[in-house]
């Protein structure tokens, strides 16, 4: 009978085990860029359309105190008592929702969840977690702007989120 | 009659397709189980218990038969519908209207979609009531959490196609519970709406996740769930 | 040349103990008379009987009523209400009441974690393959269905009439209102059952069985009353008195 001992390594890595690890290195690498480009891959490019700057009309269109849909720019453009404009998504924060303008309440109402919001788009009851998001408004030569590339998320209404004539 | 079906089964063209003779004996009872890709799954003897109606309900048969239902009406649906914002809502609309058993292949597709929600579910309660799950089961109980998790993705995906108001609205609230996940929750959204809006990338996205990605894993998760209820030793219910 | 011997050459020990097998061999031995039939044709014939059987209970299904169809998607005007699909109305349902970090992500995901812990909580072999296996288990599933389905009723009915959320608003901060009240008496509520079950010196099978059934017939109540009993605003109403005409099964 005979029984060969393996001889006490120098080292914890012998050399087939060296490659192997080597190997196995080089494959996890691989795989980590081919998933990180896929990731990479599948991220959306911009898109076009919504999300640039849109042209809301005349300033002389909108009369104090109200609040018309910009349909094309999927906002609401709320001129307040002092003149000045205030432009908010039309999507609900809550879970997305377009919501609706309701003219006698003076309050903009969720069918969703039932989330109510006033004309300042501040949450006045339902589970939505904070005001209907701002887009910068800017007025030139007359004309309302509204930037719907950047909602700007907020807690509660400031003037300085409007924008003067 | 018996010369002439002697001759065809005889014949080298029908020996290479099966290589068993007429399964009428415990040795080709055998091989046809081993010898077909799609026996090959099921083991080659069954213990009576498991095959109690009372035990199973049949839950995990019908799940995977109604997977293959919606895989052929899907395909046929494939046939006139068009993954565009444009052309997908007049295509169902023409498909329920113009195309002989469109509507019906359409209902086909719609409430077996349903009922294979509600089969895998039931399925699963099936298997927890009747401890189905224990050792050496747990892989395979991990492996049916999977595929349900990937039926609802399924289901979900295939709800928008329509491109009506209850979709474009179900996967609007859908997917914005999605971007309330704290770490990762806006990017997942973005990458399964292709944008910041339910709109065409969308639309394109959820027809490649419905009609192959998902379907794929699927097809892999179930070969793999029913060959290893095999491996597992049957059934649960021949344990006592 | 490495050359391990494991038996000597031409010794006379022709055996050696492998491993000792603790509890319920996996093998057939020990378990009586061989109870086994071929699987071909009888399991095929079954599996061809249960596929012909769905097809028509399928092909009825389909003949007596169409898949729904609404107008055309249009992102500016939200149906009212707007409702997931039937097996997330459960989800919308908790949406309701709680934050959605809370509703719609944590929830799901301990959901999700508890299956795949399942049977690394409960690791014994005991009872497997018999319905309601352990000695309580029947009694306990009833009572916690039964459970289940008066505190999540009363639930969604008392936050409805007084919603904590509305309640507190501005009172304190809001992570204070849809968050961590409603999380607590969530957690509370799902919990009690199996922590009674676990006071009697039950076995981990037995505190599955309580979280299990709690988990899940929660889930059915809330998905039947955001699927039935949610209206126009999202408000509670009896399925069959909807204003608007609105009819919940249209939503399938």
């Amino acid at each position: 009978m005979t029984i060969h001992v393996a001889q006490p390594k120098k080292s914890g890595v012998n050399r087939r085990q060296f490659i192997g690890i080597a190997w196995l290195g080089t494959l996890v690498v691989l795989g980590g860029q081919v998933l990180a480009s896929l990731l990479k891959f599948i991220q959306p490019v911009a898109a076009s359309g919504f999300g640039g700057v849109v042209r809301a009309g005349k300033v002389d269109e909108f009369a104090p105190g109200s609040v018309s849909l910009i349909k094309t720019g999927r906002f609401y453009l709320y001129r307040l008592e002092n003149g000045s404009f205030l432009a908010m998504w039309q999507k609900c924060t809550h879970l997305g929702c377009s919501v609706p303008y309701l003219e006698k309440a003076k309050q903009f109402e969720c069918p969703c969840h039932g989330s109510v919001f006033d004309r300042t788009g501040v949450v006045l009851g339902g589970p939505a977690p904070r005001p209907l998001d701002t887009f910068p408004v800017s007025i030139k030569n007359g004309e309302v702007f509204v930037d719907t590339g950047n909602p700007a998320q907020r807690e509660k209404f400031d003037p300085s989120q409007t924008a003067k004539v | 009659m018996a010369s002439l079906t002697n001759t065809i089964t005889q014949s080298r063209v029908w020996r290479s397709f099966f290589r068993h003779g007429m399964p009428n004996n415990p040795l080709d009872r055998s091989l046809v189980m081993t010898t077909n890709i799609f026996f090959h799954l099921h083991p080659v003897k069954v213990n009576l218990k498991s095959l109690k109606a009372t035990y199973s309900l049949g839950l995990g048969i019908i799940t995977t038969f109604l997977f293959v239902s919606l895989s052929v009406s899907g395909i046929l649906l494939m046939f006139y519908y068009v993954p565009t914002v444009e052309r997908a809502y007049p295509n169902i609309v023409a498909l329920q209207t113009q195309v002989p058993f469109g509507q019906l292949l359409r209902n086909l597709h719609r409430w077996g979609a349903h009922l294979m929600v509600l089969a895998a579910v039931l399925h699963m309660a099936r298997v927890f009531y009747t401890g189905a799950y224990k050792p050496p089961r747990e892989f395979n109980w991990i492996v049916g959490v999977l595929l349900l998790i990937l039926t609802l993705g399924a289901s979900f995906t295939g709800y928008l196609l329509p491109w009506d108001q209850l979709s474009f609205w179900a996967i609007t609230v859908g997917t914005s519970i999605a971007s309330y996940e704290p770490v990762m929750g806006s990017t997942v959204k973005k990458i399964l709406l292709g944008g910041p809006e339910v709109g065409q990338e969308a639309l394109t996205r959820f027809y490649a996740l419905h009609i192959m990605v998902i379907p794929a894993i699927i097809f892999l998760l179930i070969s793999l769930h029913i060959w290893r209820v095999r491996k597992d030793g049957g059934l649960a219910a021949n344990e006592n | 040349m490495a050359n391990i011997q494991a038996f000597e050459k031409g010794g006379t020990k022709t055996y050696s103990i492998v491993e000792i097998v603790r509890g319920a061999p996996t093998t057939m031995a020990d378990k009586g008379p061989d109870n086994t039939v071929f699987a071909f044709p009888i399991v095929a014939i079954l599996e061809v009987l249960i596929a012909l059987g769905m097809s028509v209970v399928l092909m009825f299904i389909a003949l007596g009523k169409n898949a729904p169809l609404e107008e055309l998607a249009n992102p500016l005007v939200t149906t009212d209400p707007a409702k997931a699909p039937w097996y997330f109305m459960g989800l919308q349902e908790l949406l309701e009441h709680m934050h959605p970090t809370i509703a719609g992500v944590l929830i799901p995901t301990l959901a999700v974690l508890f299956l795949i812990a399942v049977p690394y909580i409960d690791n014994t072999r005991a009872g497997a393959g018999k319905w309601f296996g352990a000695p309580r288990e029947k009694r306990i599933t009833l009572l916690t269905a039964l459970y289940a389905v008066i505190v999540m009723v009363a639930y969604v009915l008392l936050d409805n009439a007084f919603p904590v959320r509305e309640l507190l608003r501005a009172a304190v901060p809001a992570i204070v209102a849809q968050s961590i009240i409603p999380g607590l008496i969530m957690t509370i509520l799902a919990a009690l059952p199996a922590l009674i079950v676990w006071r009697s010196r039950a076995s981990a099978r037995e505190i599955l069985v309580a979280l299990f059934t709690m988990l899940f017939v929660s889930a059915i109540v809330l998905t039947v009353i955001g699927f039935l009993f949610r209206g126009p605003g999202f408000k509670l109403y009896l399925p069959w008195d909807m204003p608007h005409g609105y009819n919940p099964l249209n939503n399938f």
